[in-house]
């Protein structure tokens, strides 16, 4: 049995889930001022029915750092960047930095070194602080000075955590990671203090299996290896819900997933059986992270959207008002449209009669006004699905093969779930000439996937055989290459390596693994060829348990 | 303020041969700096996908022998495409200005193409004007070229004509492929004075430069009143580049770009593939799109040569003065050029296409009509050691031609055809937009 936990903006769900059954599911209010009460009271609640003694993971989706960034609940951190000469980013990261001597360049050379006496005139200007980050530009492709910086931190503070740009992401891009490793400080002591707790009441209710935490790329990690890389686990829910419908539904060959919810529709694009991620990483408010996450799109359209006329147009959403009117809201929503329409069952259909006949249109019957305002739901989540696949297409790619072959992606299948999927998604279908399911269990899929989510990790391996080393950024790995002659199957065996000891660190099981990200040049100085540089990237595939799993 | 567009190609998968400069690792260190700063990220930048541009748009400009296909590779059109995708984004006003940082290369890519040369085989920023003028209506170009080496093939292609001003400065043409660029290259009679040639003496600095920029090349735009400025953006004129001498440093080059504020700037030669590239890139793309560019500065700036010695500030005064006066003299001394020609201008050259060994003897003929900007025509013989002799005769036929020029043009084409000394004949036709195979 698998124990999954999602926690959402208004509820807290839960289940159990054996092979591909739901065998209990859990519905509790969302608790803001204290996550883990609501979390408790939902575990609880789910393992009335089932008991523990066959539980053999329980994993979490949680807002808990989302919330922290959102509420600003946040340590101060010591941010150090060691730009060198480029673009100055001092007033685009979230906190004041400390800008340090040191560069190292695009090869991974150093090219001027770090200065002790700056760092220690930093660490006076910041006594109390006790989080720190560091960020240097290239430092993937050489960490020696972000390590430095870090020793002469902990010969003159004490810190409780530093984060290193490097360690949080292997792929270039300095603003990114500079972002992601002040974020990662930020959040370290409130997700430890959660994290601590959780443990605590998990042991008290006698449950022995291992908790992990769901991560934005929908894998998993055990709570306690997520300690290191907190800012992960930041906006799980829609990778929840994915997860969810990748163990419900696993599309295959080219697929569209809407998760319609209260408020919102968050879109995901499928190919071969597995989301499309955004390839840079994830946006933290204004500023864009080096953190992996599954690419959604999100609109202002759900179950609870508020339903109005504005020139004899219907409009839908984005705000909401409250719940539908058959269920005691105040103003016509679109669940009250899919009551009258057929598409569900809930509530006081008289009074969901009447909010469709405040929304007709003159002379226009109550189940006419249910079908406008649903054809329009279904118009502007069609809109939304066309501009995803449009900007998909429209993405840079930097090899003339790329741009011969037409990559526009041409979903075969639309899946929807959530509360308002079973009324929306064949009309969405319909619009795309696609044929589509709605799963069974689609209404949990949130916290089905958490359940079912497996762990993940991945390793960035760049070998520049010219100089003779190697680099695993995640891993603070530079080493000298051995082999004379080393090629890019060579770097993949090499990386794949590393994946297998940094997945038995944190106590991961090697599975299906994948490689994400290949290239592999030539380096001609003077008409002949004196090496190669080489970069893979190597994960462990996010995916589902299929079956007992775990 | 709207954003900046970029359009980013490196070609990951394509090269002229394995070792050659224009090879795959080109744009790897640049491409590793631009990511690493995070400026695709930047709210002000916004990147394009290049399109894929058409045969036709290449032969609105060009005349391949035996055909403009069969000499090209896809990358060819995905870099002149590059230069469509960023000029059309200035030019619907989705973008302040936009960088087409793309390759392959393109500006020693002359009207008939014979093969490839300079490492260019269709010249993408005439592809691009061209285009902007049949799709946009824009008339008044102009064409700065910052590229070390002259731009031989934007100077041929529009040495014709006086919608296009021409500025190139490179190293003297004497210590440098492609060995021409003088100031004597002037434009022919119609077009007299918009071309214009700025050969620096090896070794000039950002000083140098700047005061060339300063007192001649911005003034000539400012009085040319261009409807677009594109700029030809090579970066071999850097300090460290392996094959040319000069010493400009990335600022100075960031600083140009500031200067220029260039609608459309589009990459040409750059072969410091590690040491200027990704500096000379960073440093335009932020000036370009208003950031501050002033951290640029190569890692190792202080082996950089400084300074303006009285002997280059003395040539660099004159050439200004040489010039200026040739601007500013131009339709005069055109109508003098045209007084001496007669009914018809003609030039005989050999143009040598150092990538495919190629030789070309080529005549071009210029109707001087005084009723349109006349017909041209051009007889061209081409040996080399893998294409053997090909050889073709066509006739250019001018925007606005007139009635007289098309007929005799067409007259001139198949008289030729029947004496049959060529291997393909050709009649290109800009009003109609047609490169006809006669």
């Amino acid at each position: 049995m698998l124990l999954g936990i999602d926690v959402g903006g208004t509820f807290t769900d839960a289940v159990v889930v054996k092979g591909n059954k739901v065998l209990a599911q859990a519905k509790t209010p969302t608790t803001h001022d204290d996550l883990l009460a609501g979390i408790l009271a939902a575990l609880d609640r789910v393992l009335a029915g089932t008991g523990v003694a066959g539980l053999r993971r329980v994993a979490l989706s949680t807002t808990i750092v989302t919330n922290a960034v959102v509420e600003n609940k946040l340590d101060k951190v010591g941010l150090f960047l060691l730009p060198g000469p480029g673009m100055d980013i001092s007033p685009l990261v979230p906190e004041r930095p400390y800008i340090l001597t040191g560069y190292i360049d695009h090869r991974g050379r150093e090219t001027a070194a770090p200065a002790e006496d700056e760092v220690a005139a930093a660490c006076r200007e910041l006594a109390g602080r006790d989080v720190f980050a560091v960020a240097g530009k290239f430092a993937v492709r050489n960490p020696a000075h972000e390590q430095t910086v870090a020793g002469w931190l902990r010969a003159r503070t004490k810190p409780a955590h530093i984060t290193l740009g490097a360690a949080v992401a292997g792929s270039l891009n300095f603003w990114r990671r500079a972002n992601s490793a002040y974020y990662n400080a930020a959040v370290w002591r409130p997700f430890s203090r959660f994290a601590r707790a959780v443990q605590a009441a998990v042991a008290e209710r006698g449950i022995s299996a291992p908790v992990y935490i769901l991560k934005a790329d929908g894998g998993t990690m055990p709570l306690a290896a997520a300690g290191e890389r907190p800012v992960e686990a930041v906006f799980t829910g829609p990778a929840a819900s994915v997860l969810g419908i990748m163990a419900l539904e696993a599309p295959q060959g080219e697929a569209v997933s809407i998760d319609i919810g209260g408020t919102s529709t968050d879109i995901a694009l499928w190919r071969d059986g597995a989301p499309l991620f955004a390839e840079r990483g994830a946006a933290i408010g204004a500023y864009p992270t080096a953190v992996r996450a599954f690419w959604l799109h999100s609109i202002g359209i759900g179950g609870d959207s508020c339903v109005r006329r504005a020139g004899g147009r219907i409009i839908v959403g984005p705000e909401r008002r409250g719940p539908a009117m058959a269920a005691g809201g105040p103003a016509p929503t679109v669940a009250d449209a899919m009551i009258v329409a057929g598409a569900a069952d809930f509530g006081d259909k008289a009074k969901a009669v009447e909010a469709m006949r405040l929304t007709a249109a003159g002379g226009e019957t109550p189940q006419a006004a249910a079908d406008a305002v649903l054809a329009a739901a279904a118009d502007a989540i069609h809109t939304a699905i066309t501009q995803m696949i449009e900007a998909r297409a429209a993405e840079p790619v930097y090899r003339v093969e790329d741009i011969v072959r037409d990559r526009r992606p041409r979903p075969a299948l639309l899946v929807g779930v959530g509360g308002a999927a079973a009324g929306l998604a064949p009309l969405v279908a319909d619009r795309l000439g696609i044929a589509h399911r709605v799963p069974a269990g689609a209404m949990v899929a949130n916290a089905v996937g958490a359940a079912v989510a497996r762990p993940t990790v991945e390793v960035t391996l760049r070998a520049d055989t010219a100089q003779g080393y190697y680099t695993v950024a995640e891993l603070g790995v530079r080493a000298a290459l051995s082999a004379r002659r080393f090629a890019l199957a060579d770097a993949g065996e090499l990386a794949a390596r590393h994946l297998a000891e940094r997945a038995a660190a944190a106590g991961i099981p090697v599975a299906d693994v994948e490689t994400v990200y290949a290239e592999e040049f030539n380096l001609v100085r003077g008409f002949s060829t004196i090496g190669k540089i080489i970069t893979c990237r190597l994960q462990i595939k996010p995916g589902v348990f299929v079956g007992e799993g775990a | 303020m709207k954003p900046f567009g970029l359009v980013f190609f490196p070609a990951f998968d394509w090269a002229i041969s394995p070792t050659h400069p224009e090879r795959e690792e080109r744009l790897l260190y640049t491409r590793d700096q631009i990511v690493e700063e995070g400026l695709l990220d930047m709210p002000g930048i916004r990147e394009y996908k290049p399109r894929l541009a058409g045969l036709g748009d290449a032969e609105r400009v060009h005349i391949g022998v035996p055909d403009i296909a069969s000499l090209i590779t896809e990358a060819h059109l995905v870099s002149a495409g590059g230069a469509i995708t960023a000029a059309e984004a200035v030019v619907r006003g989705e973008v302040e200005r936009a960088f087409a940082l793309v390759r392959p290369p393109g500006h020693h890519a002359m009207r008939v193409v014979h093969g490839t040369r300079g490492f260019c085989t269709i010249n993408i920023e005439a592809v691009m004007v061209e285009y902007l003028r049949r799709h946009h209506g824009l008339r008044r170009v102009a064409i700065v070229d910052t590229d070390v080496h002259h731009g031989d093939g934007t100077q041929d292609i529009f040495y014709h004509d006086p919608d296009t001003l021409f500025i190139s400065f490179h190293q003297d043409g004497r210590t440098l492929y492609p060995g021409s660029g003088f100031t004597d290259e002037a434009g022919s009679p119609p077009a007299l004075g918009t071309t214009l040639n700025l050969p620096l003496p090896p070794g000039t600095t950002d000083e140098g430069l700047h005061y060339v920029l300063d007192n001649l090349i911005l003034p000539v735009l400012d009085d040319f009143k261009p409807d677009i400025v594109i700029n030809s953006a090579g970066q071999d004129n850097h300090y460290s580049d392996p094959l040319a001498n000069m010493a400009i440093t990335a600022q100075g080059y960031a600083s140009l770009a500031a200067k220029l504020k260039a609608d459309v700037a589009v990459l040409e030669g750059g072969y410091s593939i590690e040491d200027a590239l990704p500096y000379v890139n960073t440093g335009i793309i932020l000036a370009m799109a208003g950031l501050d560019y002033s951290r640029v500065v190569e890692p190792d700036n202080a082996a950089a040569p400084r300074g303006l010695p009285d002997r280059t500030r003395a040539y660099l005064k004159d050439l200004v003065a040489t010039q200026s006066s040739l601007w500013h003299s131009r339709e005069r001394l055109g109508r003098e050029a045209a007084a001496r020609a007669g009914d018809w201008w003609a030039r005989r050259r050999g143009i040598y296409y150092d990538d495919s060994g190629i030789n070309e003897q080529q005549v071009e003929r210029l109707r001087l009509c005084p009723r349109c900007r006349g017909y041209l025509t051009v007889a061209s013989e081409a040996e080399g050691h893998h294409c053997g002799y090909k050889s073709a005769f066509a006739a250019c036929l001018p925007r606005g031609v007139c009635r007289e020029c098309r007929r005799d043009a067409r007259d001139t084409v198949l008289t030729a055809k029947r004496q049959g000394k060529y291997g393909y004949y050709f009649i290109q036709d800009k009003d109609n937009d047609t490169l006809e195979r006669v």
